[in-house]
C-alpha cells in the first residue's frame, strides 16, 4: 500500500465515520419539523403582512411628505391600510387565542 | 498530489448521492439523525472539491506537466499570477472552478441556515446537491482535470497569451460568482415549490443572495468588457458575441426579478411571474454555460475542447421541463387574491420595466440562438450581428433607461396626474435646458446620432429626479427630525439602505448609458504609415512617432513597442507605448494597446504593423531599438468610455448599501420569532 492509498483510505474512513455518527448514535427519536398546521402557517404569513403593511404605511407617510400623494389619495391610501392592519391583527390575536388554548390542551395531555 | 485531487472528485461524487438520497430521505422521513447525517455532506463535498482544486493549483505552480491540462495551459515562464489564473484557462479546470463556488456557495447556505427553515433547507440543498452532482459526473467521467500523459513533455503549451492579462484573473471569477449565486435562489424556488411553502419565506431568505450574484454578474460583464477592449485591440468593449450575451440574458432577467419581487413582498402579489423569473435566470446561467462549451455557435471565448454540449443541452432541457411542470402544478397555491391598486403607481411602473427587461434578454436570446435556427430550418447558418442587436435593444434600452427616473418619482399604490405633474416638472426642465445646450455641440447627422442626444437627456431627466429624490427625502428628514443636511441625508440612507442603495444602483446604471452612447457615436479613429520623427493630428491631440523600441521579457516573450509622443497645444502629455508581443510558439503576434483616459475620452493607440530591420541592442542583451523604424498605427479617441467603468464602482457602491445588514429588518425577524415560540407548541421549528 503507498503513501497515497494509505491516504486515499484514511479520507474514506472519515467520512464514513462523519456520516455514520448520526445514524448509529443512539439519539433519542426526534422530528425534524412537526406536521404542516395550516393555523400555524396562517398565523405566520399573518405576522409577516402584518409587518409589511405597517412598512406600507410609513412609506406612505414618507411619500406623502415627499410630495408623491395627493392628500386626497394619501387620506384614502392611508384609510386603507390602517383597515388592513386592524383586520390583520384582529385575525392574528384570534389565531393566537387558538394556539394558546392549543398549546393549553397539548400540555395538560 | 494528483492521486489524491482525482481520488477527492470521486469521493465528492460518491457523497454528493449519498447527500441528495439523504436529504430527500430526512425531509420525506421527517427523521433528524437523517438530516444531521445529511447535514454533513455540504461540508465534505466542498473539502473534497477544495483539495482537489488545490491539487490542480499546485500542479500549475510547480509545472507538472504529467497533467494534459498543465501542459496545455502553463509553460515553464509563464508568470506565477498566470500560472494560478490558468486554472480556470481552459474548460476542464473551469468546471472544477464553477464547482469549487457553487460547493462554497452550498457551505454557506447550509451554515446560514444551520436548525432553521427546516422546511425548505433541506430540499433546497438536496437541489443544490443534484446540480453539483452534474458537474462532479462532466469532471469525473468527461473532462477530468487529472487526466495523465503518457510521456510528460519538458515544457507546456503555455497560456494563451489573450488571457494574459490581469482583467482575465479578475473577470472569470467575478462572473462565476455571479453565474454560479443564482443557483441559490433557483435552490429555494424549487424547494418552495416542492414543499409548497410558497409564502414569500423563500424569498426573503434569497433575497441577499440574488443582490450579491446579480452585482457578481453585472461586475463580470464590465470586466470582460474591460478585457476586451485593452486587450483584443480593435476599439470595441461589447461585440454581441453569442458568450457575451449569454452572459448577459441571465443578468437582465436577474434585473426583471430584482423588481417584481419588491412587488411580491410588498403586495402579496405576482408569486406566478416571480417564480417564473428566478428559474428563468436559473436556465439562462445554464444556457450560456451550454454555449461556451457546446462548440454549436462561433465565438472567440468558447473553449477549444467545447465538447459538453449535449450534457449541458440534456440537463438544460430536464430543468426547463421540470420548471414548468412545477408551476403548472402549483398555480392554484400560486395565484394571488390582491391586486394593484391603481395603474398610475410605482408598481405598474416596475411591471413596465418587466415588460421591458425581458424583451431585451429575448431579443438578445433570438440574435443568440439564430444561427442554430436557420441551420436546422434552411441549412444555412445566419449569423446575427451588432447592427440587429443595436436596432432592436437600443430603442428598448432608452425606454428603460426613462423609467429608471420615472419609477422612483411616481408613488407605491397611487399616484395622481396632479402630483406626477408636480414631481416630473423639474426633471423635464432640466432635460429641456440640458438638450438645448448640448445641441450646438453634438453632431445630428444620422439615426445613431440622434439616439445618442436622446440618450443624454434621458441621462439628465433620470439624474435630476433622482437627485431630488436625495434631495426630497433629506429635507423631509431634517423637517422631522432637525438634523443638519448631511446627517439628515446619511441617516435617511443608513435607514432606507434598500431604496436609496437602489437609487445609487441607478444612478450607476445611468452612467453606464451615457458612457455607451458618448463611446459609440462619437469615436473616431485614424491608421497612418509612420517614420520616425513623422506626426500627425487627430481632434487636437498632435502625434508622433518617436522609436521602435525591443524588449526581451523572457525566454518565450519579446516585445516590440512604438514609443509615441503625445502633444496639446503645444505641450506634451503623454507618451503612448502600443506594442506587438511574439510568443514562442505562437503563430501570431498579440497587439498590446495603450491609453490614456480622462473622464472626457480616451486616447487609444494600436500598433497595427511595423518594419525594422536594424535592431541595436543594449549591453544586457534584453533591451535596444531599431535604427530607420517605420510602423503602422491606430489611433482612436473615445469619448466617455471612462463613465462606463466608473458607473460599475458607483454600482457596487450602491450594491454595498442595499446589502449591508438592517439592524431594524433584524430587530423585527426576532420580534416576530420570539413572538411564533411563546405560541407555538415545543416541537415546532
Amino acid at each position: 500500500m503507498t503513501g497515497a492509498n494509505f491516504l486515499q483510505l484514511i479520507l474514506v474512513i472519515s467520512i464514513l465515520i462523519a456520516v455514520g455518527i448520526p445514524l448509529f448514535s443512539k439519539l433519542p427519536p426526534r422530528r425534524l419539523f412537526a406536521p404542516l398546521d395550516p393555523v400555524e402557517e396562517e398565523y405566520k404569513h399573518l405576522l409577516v403582512r402584518k409587518e409589511e403593511v405597517l412598512l406600507a404605511i410609513k412609506e406612505l407617510e414618507f411619500d406623502f411628505k415627499t410630495d408623491k400623494i395627493s392628500q386626497p389619495d394619501f387620506d384614502a391610501l392611508h384609510h386603507k391600510l390602517e383597515g388592513e392592519a386592524m383586520g390583520l391583527l384582529e385575525k392574528i390575536e384570534a389565531l393566537e387565542k387558538q394556539l394558546k388554548q392549543k398549546k393549553k390542551t397539548a400540555g395538560a395531555a | 498530489m494528483n492521486d489524491i485531487g482525482e481520488f477527492a472528485l470521486l469521493l465528492a461524487l460518491a457523497t454528493a448521492i449519498y447527500g441528495v438520497v439523504s436529504y430527500v430521505m430526512a425531509f420525506r422521513s421527517n427523521r433528524v439523525d437523517v438530516y444531521m447525517s445529511a447535514d454533513k455532506t455540504p461540508i465534505i463535498v466542498w473539502a473534497c472539491i477544495m483539495v482537489s482544486s488545490v491539487a490542480l493549483w499546485k500542479a500549475f505552480l510547480t509545472n507538472d506537466f504529467s497533467l494534459q491540462y498543465v501542459a496545455a495551459y502553463s509553460n515553464i515562464d509563464l508568470d506565477v499570477f498566470y500560472k494560478f489564473s490558468s486554472f480556470w484557462g481552459g474548460q476542464k479546470g473551469s468546471l472544477l472552478f464553477w464547482t469549487l463556488i457553487l460547493t462554497t456557495y452550498m457551505m454557506v447556505v447550509h451554515v446560514q441556515n444551520r436548525k432553521q427553515n427546516v422546511r425548505l433547507v433541506p430540499i433546497a440543498l438536496a437541489v443544490m446537491m443534484v446540480i453539483t452532482l452534474f458537474f462532479l459526473v462532466l469532471l469525473n467521467f468527461s473532462t477530468n482535470p487529472f487526466e495523465r500523459l503518457p510521456v510528460p513533455p519538458p515544457d507546456g503549451r503555455g497560456l494563451n497569451p489573450l488571457l494574459q492579462n490581469y482583467w482575465m484573473v479578475i473577470h472569470p471569477p467575478t462572473l462565476y460568482l455571479g453565474y454560479v449565486g443564482f443557483t441559490v435562489p433557483f435552490a429555494f424556488a424549487v424547494a418552495a415549490l416542492l414543499t409548497k411553502n410558497l409564502d414569500d419565506g423563500w424569498i426573503r431568505l434569497t433575497r441577499k443572495w440574488t443582490l450579491v450574484s446579480w452585482f457578481f454578474l453585472c461586475m463580470g460583464n464590465l470586466f470582460g468588457a474591460q478585457w476586451a477592449y485593452v486587450e483584443l485591440g480593435w476599439g470595441g468593449y461589447w461585440a454581441w458575441d453569442p458568450v457575451e450575451n449569454a452572459a448577459f440574458m441571465p443578468l437582465i432577467v436577474a434585473t426583471a426579478y430584482l423588481h417584481s419581487v419588491m412587488i411580491q413582498e410588498k403586495k402579496d402579489m405576482m408569486k406566478v411571474w416571480n417564480m417564473s423569473l428566478v428559474l428563468l435566470t436559473f436556465v439562462m446561467t445554464i444556457f450560456g454555460t451550454f454555449i461556451t462549451r457546446s462548440g454549436l455557435i462561433q465565438s472567440v471565448h468558447t473553449f477549444d475542447e467545447a465538447t459538453l454540449g449535449y450534457y449541458f443541452l440534456g440537463f438544460l432541457g430536464v430543468i426547463v421541463a421540470f420548471s414548468v411542470t412545477m408551476i403548472l402544478l402549483r398555480l392554484q397555491l400560486l395565484k394571488s387574491k390582491n391586486e394593484l391598486d391603481s395603474f398610475l403607481s410605482r408598481e405598474a411602473s416596475f411591471l413596465l420595466n418587466n415588460l421591458v427587461l425581458l424583451g431585451i434578454a429575448f431579443s438578445t436570446f433570438w440574435g443568440t440562438i439564430f444561427p442554430i435556427v436557420s441551420e436546422a430550418f434552411r441549412g444555412v447558418k445566419i449569423t446575427v450581428g451588432p447592427p440587429f442587436y443595436n436596432q432592436v435593444n437600443v430603442p428598448i434600452g432608452m425606454v428603460l433607461l426613462a423609467l429608471i427616473g420615472i419609477g422612483p418619482v411616481i408613488a407605491w399604490r397611487r399616484s395622481s396626474w396632479s402630483n406626477l405633474k408636480k414631481n416630473f416638472t423639474k426633471p423635464i426642465l432640466a432635460a429641456v435646458i440640458g438638450a438645448a445646450i448640448l445641441f450646438p455641440f453634438v453632431p445630428l447627422t444620422d439615426k445613431s446620432e440622434i439616439f445618442t442626444y436622446i440618450t443624454f437627456i434621458l441621462c439628465i431627466f433620470v439624474m435630476t429626479s433622482m437627485l431630488i429624490e436625495f434631495q426630497k427625502g433629506t429635507g423631509a428628514r431634517m423637517e422631522a427630525h432637525g438634523e443638519s443636511p448631511v446627517g439628515a441625508l446619511s441617516g435617511m440612507v443608513w435607514k432606507n439602505k434598500s431604496r436609496y442603495g437602489g437609487y445609487i444602483v441607478h444612478l450607476g446604471v445611468v452612467l453606464i448609458f451615457a458612457g455607451i452612447a458618448g463611446s459609440q457615436s462619437y469615436s473616431t479613429n485614424v491608421e497612418k504609415h509612420l517614420k520616425e520623427g513623422d506626426r500627425f493630428e487627430l481632434r487636437g491631440y498632435d502625434i508622433t512617432f518617436e522609436k521602435l523600441l525591443w524588449i526581451k521579457s523572457n525566454d518565450t516573450k519579446e516585445r516590440v513597442v512604438a514609443q509615441l509622443g503625445i502633444e496639446r497645444d503645444g505641450e506634451r502629455i503623454f507618451v503612448g507605448y502600443p506594442e506587438k508581443e511574439f510568443y514562442k510558439g505562437q503563430k501570431q503576434p498579440i497587439s498590446e494597446v495603450d491609453l490614456r483616459s480622462t473622464l472626457k475620452e480616451d486616447l487609444y493607440m494600436i500598433l497595427a504593423d511595423f518594419k525594422g530591420d536594424n535592431l541595436v541592442t543594449k549591453d544586457d542583451g534584453k533591451t535596444g531599438y531599431f535604427k530607420d523604424a517605420s510602423v503602422t498605427v491606430k489611433v482612436y479617441v473615445m469619448p466617455m468610455v471612462k463613465w462606463m467603468w466608473t458607473g460599475g464602482w458607483v454600482i457596487a457602491f450602491g450594491t454595498m448599501i442595499a446589502v449591508w445588514p438592517d439592524r431594524l429588518e433584524a430587530r423585527r425577524r426576532t420580534e416576530r420569532l420570539k413572538r411564533q415560540e411563546a405560541i407555538f407548541l415545543p416541537a415546532q421549528e
